[in-house]
């Protein structure tokens, strides 16, 4: 749950990065912080494998200034896509307030977006979180590619979208659609905290 | 040095447990890596990873644990040529949490040892059980989120 400091007037949001191997969570976040000032951002943490596939999780802390009169600061994390990391994804997973779906719009890629995600409910699940209560967004990236290899936003919604969550198509490399994944996601996080609700915290 | 908290209920036993351990950076946080309180840092944003990558560290040590069938490895003990660090979970009426310290020559790891546990303890008695909280932002946050991510992006 979000973490809020009533006496400085912050609150710190866990948003966590997941899907598929190669869907493009890293590059969402490295394409985050190739915009963001120096003075807004902390370093970025990646613990990746030689081949630059991420081994437990990138992390990059953004200040995103103040909102309603409290500084707020989000803690962007993604997970390793690959199935035989599932242990890790479960405890970078843990405690998060927000999720980003990252799908590959690639037709032959469905599969694993359909397990990732079957997978990512699952892991909530068992973190004894309903899955309905989270906060949630869909990219559908690499909608750069050539049309013939990849699934439309529509078709994509249709086979992954059956909970109508906000879904944005997106080029993770070139930076579009990341901006706007990333406001409905802070959107949506935040929106809980302009609701009444307990003071539990992960 | 600085100390700042999030939850008032940390600080006496924070800055006890600084003072006589002779700490240089400690970081109370959740296993989720919010932190709930620190001494030492001075940039919030790096103090942010140094939290994250403390709870992944704590929070691998238990799954390994749990796959060899151990309860809990405790406390993690590292010690570099300048600094150590002492990674510990810590038990308390609001749920569990990971504290991190980093130490130097001024002081030795039995020390740490020594006065996390009265450290830990001190945190148990004084954390209240967990309270209902209101709303904390205004209804229409999403006008000032839209300007503030926007600033950010240089739109």
């Amino acid at each position: 749950m979000s973490l809020v400091n009533f006496t400085t007037r912050e609150i710190t949001c866990k948003i966590v990065y997941y899907g598929p191997g190669r869907s493009g969570k890293t590059t969402n976040l490295q394409y985050i912080y190739s915009q963001v000032p120096d003075d807004r951002k902390g370093r970025m943490v990646s613990l990746a494998t030689q081949t630059d596939r991420t081994l437990f999780f990138d992390f990059l802390p953004l200040d995103l200034g103040s909102i309603s009169g409290f500084t707020t600061k989000f803690q962007l994390y993604t997970v390793p896509g690959q199935v035989y990391y599932n242990a890790t994804r479960k405890l970078v997973l843990q405690g998060a307030d927000g999720v980003v779906f990252v799908a590959d719009s690639q037709a032959r890629q469905l599969d694993e977006n359909i397990e990732s995600l079957q997978n990512l409910h699952l892991n909530i699940l068992e973190h004894g979180v309903d899955v309905r209560t989270l906060p949630m967004v869909l990219q559908w990236n690499k909608q750069d590619l050539p049309r013939d290899l990849i699934l439309s936003p529509q078709e994509l919604d249709d086979a992954l979208n059956f909970r109508t969550l906000p879904a944005f198509p997106a080029d993770a490399l070139h930076g579009s659609g990341v901006f706007e994944t990333l406001k409905a996601i802070s959107a949506e996080v935040l929106r809980r905290l302009s609701q009444t609700s307990s003071g539990g915290r992960d | 040095m600085t100390t700042t908290v999030v939850e008032l209920w940390t600080e006496e036993p924070l800055v006890r447990y600084v003072g006589q351990a002779s700490a240089r950076l400690v970081v109370i946080m959740t296993p989720a890596g919010q932190v709930l309180a620190q001494h030492g840092f001075a940039k919030a944003v790096d103090l942010m990873g140094i939290a994250a990558l403390g709870a992944a560290i704590m929070a691998s040590s238990g799954a390994l644990a749990d796959l060899v069938g151990e309860a809990t490895f405790g406390a993690l003990f590292h010690a570099g040529v300048r600094h150590g660090i002492h990674l510990a979970p810590c038990r308390t009426p609001r749920g569990p949490l990971v504290v991190l310290t980093v130490f130097g020559r001024e002081t030795s790891i039995g020390l740490v040892e020594f006065f996390f546990d009265e450290f830990a303890a001190a945190l148990h008695a004084a954390a209240p059980a967990e309270q209902a909280r209101g709303p904390v932002l205004a209804e229409n946050f999403e006008a000032e989120l839209g300007s503030s991510l926007a600033a950010l992006f240089g739109r």
